[in-house]
């Protein structure tokens, strides 16, 4: 087997290549995952998986114009070859002024997001985990009869940046995962019931909790009938908030906003949701799924509130965006992989908790509609604002169930449910996707149906 | 790789025991170029390339993967695969293998790297023009994508095959705005073809239908809830086929019991107005490929003939569970998933109805000229998928344009339902995800008639 370099080895051996190729400036990224999962059918190991990945993304800033290249051919020709495709890509582009590399120093925090030896467990240790999660399903009804997938799964990653200017660290974190999709049958009947979870250890993870939720949502749709249509207040449960939360934060995006793309542009210290509404970016919340010490390029991450009782405080902005609205960077380049460039997003985004009881704030609704599944969420246009999703969900009089239903729409703009949220629960949650929701209460919904 | 490295990386891979073992190796050269806000923002490239062994004993699969490119880190891989199989049952041989290569159903005339990227910027900047021109366009974005996906696939049984999919992709997203309000417009051309498909022709009417839908939508008036006759044009593409029938059919939840169409084979589940087909080898189409990515050929599969369903859309396990045949619908995203059953070019075919003459039967009701993107539950049938352009029937006429409709409904019902169904046949294209993989598919329809289905928007 060929010697391979470490880490470190390849980010030195790009910067020497930069520096004989007499790029001026340029930024170094370095990956590398271990991962591992195993699915579960019928009390047994179904598939087992093993992932390593590691490999290089060059950004090179010429003439003020930036291309990317990447490759996991990591023996010194394949970085060379990298950092060449990397210029002649930034001959393509179109040159801006406020592109930037990061020359300023991170400062590192321990996150408390990596627990060291993760991929080191034996496979029956990962295996015990899905079977519990399928087991706490089971135990719940006997109506839970199948089950579409459970797995769970776990990585190791490693990242490093570097830059031409002097920027260097790097950091470790560990994920794991459960979820399951339970099927409850009743009378020819059939309905699914998806949960998953997230953390960044073992024993954070409850496989009993991933289990129970997942059956306690295929049992809620047992049943269901069609709705007609109407407005009707509409109760999100943190899981779906947190959904709907996800198709929000494009809106804050300063791209998006320079570009007329989001219907936030030009609204900072104006009312953008109701004043009960706090809506938090927080990129180094202890244990965060999200959380990193410093962002795709290289800059120290933070901790912001965008939303304010209501009032727009500012935008998610990497370091052109930065310079373009004369503000300091706020580390949310978020970058998906080595063989991506980094995009504007959130970190940890969540609605801070509110003062409700959840039980009591829907009690207080003489008709309401809890929304138990959403489908099409991939379709909300974060340009226009309007969704328009399939629904599942459950009647409600004061609080009680009275029925469940199926075949309906749930459909308004974004800007209109977040100005429209008439209770916040004190039941703040976080998901697999670092997005975090209380309980909330939309005033008013327009709901398709019969 | 050698076919002797391969050999040995199947032998490696079946050390420890083990019925089955495979090797997917795949070399993956893309190039991305980005036109925004006037000016090209983003040019990127690389070669994504691994490898994945899976081996198979009993009724478990392992499966090791890794993005190497040295083939003493795939012999690593394979003896990963190897060290979590302990089969005491004896050693299974590895067949000696034949290289074939198998023929596409089409030719990729210009292979897009041999283009000179002057001519894609050109092409960029065309398309941005064309978007501009029209009124309250206020923003455009124009991508161009190249792939070169170079795949070999060898097993234990023998097979050592090869295959290279050539695709582009170039898409048009623009923002049309009028006052406070903001509506987007989107368009691509795309396909499993050469960069002969990208005429200035093409992207030019990719531009003006991107921007005319985003300025059509910044007029319209909110879609109105409930439930309505629809007309479905044929272009409006097959998102409908493709999640209220397509997945249910997949073999791998049929297998399972888990579809609203398992054990129904024979039985009508549809009305007779209505045959659906999955074509992998629909000449250059987007979901289109010699073979699949366990090196079965394509082919083209009828899944529901004239209301009666025939066969699921299988992969080799669920095939040989199932007793049904191979269709060549095991994809993967990379090497870093096993395959999965799924679509290729699915479509529900042209019937006898004059296009126009189903329009013009509907009283009140809704036309839908452009379906979006879509998701179906398969357990329970119950499908959405979203609408970008649509209009108000009224006296059997087009009427006014209307937006932010999504269209939900059960599958077997709905199909069950349609009670026309016109002599055209319009395609779409998409990426289809599943099990958090993606995969590029094709899908197609003709005119149809919907009865009775909710559409979702505002009450009034």
């Amino acid at each position: 087997m060929t010697t391979s370099l470490s880490n470190d080895e390849v980010v030195d051996r790009a910067l020497e290549a930069l520096r004989a190729g007499r790029v001026g400036t340029a930024e170094v990224f370095v990956r590398d995952a271990l991962s591992g999962s195993v699915e579960t059918k019928d009390g047994e190991l179904e598939v087992v998986t093993a992932r390593g990945e590691r490999g290089l993304g060059v950004r090179v800033l010429d003439g003020q114009r930036i291309g990317f290249a990447h490759t996991s051919d990591l023996a010194h020709s394949g970085i060379e070859a990298c950092v060449d495709q990397a210029r002649r890509m930034a001959t393509i582009t179109e040159p801006d002024d406020d592109i930037r590399i990061a020359g300023t120093s991170i400062d590192l925090v321990d996150l408390d997001i990596f627990q060291p030896g993760l991929e080191e467990r034996p496979l029956a240790d990962r295996g015990a985990i899905a079977l519990a999660v399928e087991r706490a399903a089971r135990s719940v009804d006997p109506r839970i009869t199948h089950f579409r997938k459970t797995s769970y799964s776990d990585a190791e990653v490693t990242t490093v940046i570097a830059t031409t200017l002097g920027v260097r660290a790097s950091y470790r974190e560990s994920f794991c995962g459960a979820m399951t999709s339970a099927v409850a049958t009743q009378n020819g009947e059939r309905q699914i019931g998806y949960h998953g979870e997230g953390a960044r250890r073992i024993a954070e993870l409850d496989p009993d909790s991933v289990g129970a939720r997942a059956a306690q949502r295929a049992i809620e749709k047992l049943g269901a009938k069609p709705f007609p249509t109407q407005k009707i207040p509409v109760v999100l449960d943190p899981w779906m908030a947190m959904s709907l939360l996800g198709a929000i934060s494009p809106l804050f995006s300063a791209d998006n906003v320079l570009k007329g793309r989001s219907l936030f542009a030009g609204k900072v210290s104006e009312r953008v949701a109701n004043e009960r509404v706090t809506i938090v970016d927080d990129a180094r919340r202890k244990g965060g799924l999200r959380s990193a010490p410093f962002d795709g390029e290289g800059v120290t991450t933070t901790t912001r509130i965008l939303v304010e009782r209501g009032v727009l405080r500012g935008y998610l902005v990497n370091l052109k965006t930065a310079r373009k609205t004369n503000g300091p960077p706020t580390g949310n380049a978020r970058r998906g992989s080595y063989a991506s460039p980094s995009r504007i997003g959130p970190s940890n985004f969540y609605i801070e908790a509110g003062r409700d009881d959840p039980e009591a704030l829907v009690r207080g609704l003489d008709r309401s509609l809890a929304v138990t599944s959403l489908l099409n969420l991939h379709t909300i246009d974060p340009v226009s604002g309007e969704f328009s999703l399939g629904a599942t969900g459950t009647y409600l009089e004061r609080g009680a169930p009275i029925y469940p239903v199926q075949g309906i729409t749930i459909a308004g703009n974004l800007t209109h449910l977040l100005s429209s949220i008439s209770g916040v629960g004190t039941d703040l949650t976080f998901g697999a996707s670092g997005i975090g929701s209380p309980t909330l209460v939309i005033a008013e919904l327009s709901v398709g149906g019969t | 790789m050698t076919v002797r490295d391969v050999e040995r990386a199947l032998r490696t891979a079946l050390s420890r025991g083990g019925d089955f073992a495979e090797l997917f190796w795949e070399r993956h050269e893309t190039l991305q170029l980005v036109l925004d806000d006037q000016r090209i923002e983003d040019a990127i490239t690389g070669v994504d390339q691994g490898a994945g062994v899976r081996v198979v004993h009993g009724e478990r699969t392992v499966y090791a993967n890794g993005n190497v490119t040295d083939v003493d880190d795939v012999m690593a891989i394979a003896g990963r695969a190897a060290r979590s199989v302990a089969d005491e049952s004896g050693l299974h041989e590895a067949a000696r293998l034949t290289p074939d290569e198998l023929p596409l159903p089409h030719s990729v005339a210009i292979d897009p790297r041999s283009v000179p990227v002057e001519r894609k910027v050109a092409l960029l900047r065309l398309a941005n023009d064309a978007a501009r021109a029209h009124g309250r366009v206020s923003q455009a974005t124009v991508s161009y994508a190249e792939s070169v996906q170079e795949i070999l696939v060898a097993n234990s049984d023998g097979i050592h095959r090869t295959d290279t999919r050539v695709r582009v992709n170039f898409a048009v997203q623009v923002v049309a705005k009028d006052g406070a309000v903001l509506e987007s417009g989107f368009e691509a051309v795309r396909g499993t073809r050469g960069f002969e498909m990208l005429t200035e022709d093409a992207v030019r009417e990719a531009a003006e239908t991107a921007a005319r839908r985003a300025v059509l939508n910044v007029g319209a008036q909110p879609a109105p809830a409930g439930t309505y006759t629809v007309v479905l044009s044929s272009e409006a593409g097959g998102t409908l086929i493709h999640e209220s029938v397509g997945h249910g059919l997949e073999a791998d939840l049929n297998l399972k019991g888990l579809s609203v169409y398992s054990g129904r084979i024979g039985e009508k589940v549809a009305s007779e107005l209505i045959t659906v087909i999955d074509d992998g080898r629909d000449p250059g189409q987007r979901g289109t490929a010699a073979m699949d990515d366990e090196a079965t050929p394509t082919q083209r599969t009828v899944l529901i003939e004239k209301g009666i369903l025939k066969t699921y859309l299988s992969d080799r396990k669920h095939a040989e569970k199932l007793g049904i045949k191979r269709s060549g619908n095991a994809r993967r995203e990379s090497f870093r998933h096993l395959p999965i059953c799924r679509m290729t070019n699915t479509m529900i075919a042209s019937g006898e109805s004059d296009p126009e003459e189903i329009v013009r039967s509907v009283k009140d009701g809704i036309f839908v000229k452009k379906m979006g993107g879509g998701q179906v539950d398969v357990v329970s049938g119950n499908f959405a998928f979203e609408v970008t352009e649509c209009y108000r029937i009224r006296d059997g006429k087009i009427a006014e344009p209307l937006r932010g409709a999504t269209l939900v409904g059960q599958g077997p019902k709905l199909m069950s339902e349609i009670d026309m169904v016109g002599w055209d046949l319009g395609y779409s294209t998409g990426t289809c995800g599943k099990d958090g993989q993606g995969a590029p598919v094709a899908d197609a329809q003709p005119t149809l008639r919907i009865p009775s289905v909710v559409i979702g928007g505002k009450v009034s």
